[in-house]
């Protein structure tokens, strides 16, 4: 029998566990980084790379700095009290997690036409970026402290309102919150270096640009492989520090604490900044670029169109989404597990998954294409069909599920797994029975995110797809180069009302489950 | 909660397992068919392929837009086992790439009788169709009568100083045109004429769908792009106006569709009257009569009024079986260091 108390000794097992589990998450991009970086001799980048990874840490460091901005306070606003239209916002803010990015830009691009601003105006260019992929970083932030001001006890927040008022309660969530809030910023703008979209819509190109460039008109697969380790290596010696930072707050939750969440209330100042921080963010993440992409559907709804392409794309695009999901949290509460709360393994751990997540997602989708087309036909079942889909996907997207789980494991107090191995409880009675509860918002959180997250994914999916069975935003993709405005516009709007009608199901579902959890036992 | 959940996630797992055993193709009366043609246009024709045939048409399209790696590099990572039977390509360089790789495979149809062999691989890996042409996209409201541009090399006219724009030339038709004005021009009037561009305040976009947008909004007053875009903003009641460049110098570049038969392809019987379809003056001319607008390389198929016969314009003579190598110098070279020089 194996104690539960394994959880919470140093063991070989937890690196040999890290490793596995982030050769599972490389494994379909390691063919190519194998293939066309370690067979290279060659060790030269492009000309002009050096300048473009030097504007793209700039959109990132903005983007995520604007997230911070508005995303700390509006997370922490809405995580401590309630205010008026606080459900809806928060749900319209997500919104943005499940909406590609290049459709925003599309839209902030044609908005700022319809207002009549020049060419090189705050909607465009570096501004028009940071604006763009700042409308992924802030709801990201927003959820982020949402979800880490709801694990600080109540006793802690009653004790902290006693001694000091709301400004007290305020400072002490916000610094229990604000390792995570940092985390979810710097993914944010981690993010926006592997995508070229908006920066090839709104005119500022990066590194990012220069990878497709290197993938999509040269063909040059070994180049496109050096620069994408290359801005691994950039972003993980800037993030170290971070890293190191986050990982020790992370690391902290060692004593056993009352669990119970303190809920939301009303406080005077909070019922006019909160739906003014919260409507804000809002309006610049998501009112502005649907503003641009409805105003030609106004000209003629392709209601048939639309239709046609929900029946076709409706089921590929919520079955990749949901895979991913079980994927991500899958592998990330196994990492979670094993790295706990060794702060060395923690640093490794988060390093590990900034590396994952810079690699862009045509490097795992063409990785796993090479791998099914040296495979037998027999395996394509497993390597070529949505299943592969779903699963390339939420390997990309396991970063996320980590960020989320690793807080979560690391808020886990050691002395349950101490206690049940006293009371001679196996290992896997205390997962099922303790530590599987503790995490089980954390899980559904995680699956839920990765799946938002996932559905917005063009590259994999076009890369990937069986013949056939494609996704709504490649559906959107496929058709938005050359059809009517009108067309896309209609697509673009039903794929967001479609979203919207995700967001209100899970908002519904996870409120029905806290209504579950808060009803008094029966006698 | 646990235990739900774990049941759950086994329950999408196997679902998901099946679901990819249930869609691997089958090798009988379906056809696998990649195309970089907008599938606002290519779908069309796929499903009267089905009704004529019975054969099932999978599509996977692709776009000409910047934002994706494309289908060309799957088709490169699928060559050992390719999944795809076809490639219709929105352009002959793509199809001569694919040739180049080793990745298709000669076919000559029978269909392709009455099509000019200019626009085919002479060994047969590629036969081009239904075309589209380089014409300049102008605003009506910026642009008084009389005063529309002639030639290509009116972007760089001081008239539209900072009024003129270009897609990406590293990407899509546009990379095909620059080549081509290398081919046509030589190297030394061709590098001036991109300097020049610059020079004169031109700005690069995402792709030709932009420049059709943003000359359309008024936000430039002059681009290049292809004729299927600019009939797009047409259609749309757009104030838009196309002129087909040097007519009376080097021509207007026609860019023809490309069929290509994929070397080992699944179901290659299927494929090659998938082909055949394509070939067929009736796919032509439902081409021309879609909002592509696209031209029948064929003589003598009626066309509606907006769409320009081949026979009526001055086409520019190009190779197009070399401007395949001669974009990939280009790419790695000068068009690479000029993109990232000059992108804003």
């Amino acid at each position: 029998m194996i104690s539960p108390a394994v959880l919470e000794r140093p063991g070989r097992w937890r690196v040999l566990g890290l490793a596995a589990g982030f050769a599972a998450v490389l494994s379909p991009a390691f063919p190519l980084l194998w293939e066309f970086v370690a067979a290279s001799d060659s060790v030269g980048l492009g000309s002009d790379f050096g300048r473009a990874l030097g504007r793209s840490m700039i959109i990132a460091a903005g983007a995520a700095a604007c997230a911070l901005a508005v995303g700390f306070p509006s997370g922490l606003l809405a995580g401590l009290y309630r205010f008026p239209v606080r459900r809806l916002l928060l749900a319209g803010l997500a919104l943005p997690l499940i909406i590609p990015s290049f459709l925003w830009a599309i839209g902030l691009s044609m908005l700022r036409i319809e207002l009549g601003l020049p060419r090189d105006s705050w909607l465009s260019g570096a501004p028009g970026c940071i604006l763009s992929f700042s409308a992924l970083g802030t709801p990201l932030v927003v959820f982020a402290v949402l979800l880490a001001v709801r694990s600080v006890p109540r006793s802690h927040i009653d004790a902290a309102r006693l001694a000091g008022g709301e400004p007290a309660v305020l400072h002490h969530a916000g610094r229990a919150a604000f390792p995570a809030a940092v985390s979810a910023c710097a993914l944010g703008g981690i993010l926006s270096l592997a995508d070229p979209g908006p920066g090839q819509i709104l005119g500022f190109s990066g590194a990012a640009t220069q990878i497709l460039v290197s993938f999509s008109a040269l063909y040059d697969f070994e180049l496109a492989a050096r620069q994408c380790l290359a801005v691994a290596g950039v972003v993980l010696t800037a993030a170290l520090p971070l890293v190191w930072f986050a990982a020790r707050k992370m690391a902290i939750g060692i004593l056993p604490r009352d669990v119970i969440p303190a809920q939301p209330r009303r406080w005077m100042h909070a019922q006019w900044a909160g739906p003014l921080l919260l409507g804000l963010a809002f309006l610049l993440n998501v009112l502005a670029p649907i503003a641009g992409l409805a105003q030609p559907a106004f000209d003629r709804l392709w209601l048939d169109r639309i239709l046609e392409t929900v029946a076709r794309t409706g089921g590929n695009t919520a079955a990749y989404g949901l895979l991913a999901g079980f994927v991500a949290t899958g592998i990330a509460a196994w990492l979670a597990i094993c790295a706990a709360r060794a702060p060395s393994l923690r640093v490794t751990l988060i390093a590990g998954l900034v590396l994952v997540f810079v690699l862009p997602p045509a490097f795992s989708a063409l990785g796993a294409a090479f791998t099914a087309s040296a495979a037998p036909a027999w395996l394509d079942p497993v390597l070529r069909s949505r299943f592969t889909v779903g699963v390339v996907l939420g390997l990309r997207l396991t970063p996320i599920a980590g960020v989320v789980l690793l807080r979560a494991v690391g808020g886990a107090s050691p002395f349950w797994a101490l206690a049940a191995a006293v009371h001679g409880v196996p290992l896997w009675t205390y997962l099922r029975k303790v530590l599987g509860p503790i995490l089980a918002g954390p899980i559904v959180v995680s699956i839920a995110l990765v799946a938002l997250l996932a559905t917005a994914d063009v590259t994999t999916v076009l890369l990937l797809q069986p013949p056939g069975q494609d996704s709504f935003p490649v559906a959107l993709f496929t058709v938005m180069a050359n059809a009517p405005e009108s067309m896309v516009a209609s697509l673009c709007l039903a794929y967001v009302l479609a979203a919207g009608m995700a967001i209100a199901a899970a908002a519904l579902a996870a409120a029905a489950a806290a209504r579950k959890k808060l009803r008094p036992a029966a006698c | 909660m646990p235990f739900s959940f774990s049941i759950l996630a086994a329950v999408v797992l196997a679902g998901f397992f099946a679901a990819g055993c249930s869609s691997a193709p089958e090798s009988l009366g379906q056809v696998v068919v990649y195309s970089s043609v907008d599938e606002v246009f290519a779908r069309p024709i796929a499903q009267r392929f089905e009704k004529d045939t019975g054969i099932q048409v999978q599509l996977v399209p692709d776009t000409e837009e910047t934002k994706s790696t494309g289908l060309l590099n799957r088709l490169t990572a699928e060559r050992q086992r390719p999944q795809a039977d076809v490639f219709w390509s929105g352009d002959p360089v793509r199809a001569a790439i694919l040739k180049s790789k080793d990745i298709s495979t000669p076919y000559k149809s029978l269909e392709a009788k009455g099509l000019p062999t200019l626009y085919s691989d002479p060994e047969g890996h590629w036969t081009g169709f239904s075309a589209r042409a380089r014409v300049l996209i102008y605003n009506r409201d910026l642009v008084g009568e009389g005063q529309e541009p002639k030639s290509v090399m009116d972007l760089n006219d001081p008239r539209f100083k900072n009024k003129a724009c270009l897609a990406n030339p590293l990407f899509g038709t546009t990379s095909m045109h620059a080549a081509a004005l290398f081919q046509v021009l030589g190297e030394d009037r061709a590098r001036e004429f991109f300097e020049e561009f610059v020079a004169n305040g031109g700005t690069i976009v995402s792709s030709n769908g932009e420049v059709r947008r943003r000359v359309a909004a008024g936000d430039f007053t002059l681009g290049i792009t292809d004729t299927d875009d600019f009939n797009v903003a047409f259609q749309e009641g757009k104030p838009v106006g196309a002129v087909y460049p040097d007519e009376d110098g080097m021509g207007t570049l026609i860019i023809p569709n490309a069929a290509v038969l994929i070397e080992n392809g699944p179901n290659p019987d299927a494929g090659r009257r998938f082909i055949d379809y394509l070939l067929r003056p009736e796919t032509e001319r439902a081409l021309a009569e879609s909002e592509a607008a696209q031209m029948p390389l064929r003589s003598g198929i009626s066309v509606p009024g907006h769409v320009r016969p081949l026979e009526e314009m001055t086409p520019m003579q190009v190779d197009y079986g070399e401007l395949a190598d001669l974009l990939e110098q280009l790419s790695s070279g000068f068009l690479k260091d000029w993109v990232e020089t000059n992108s804003p």
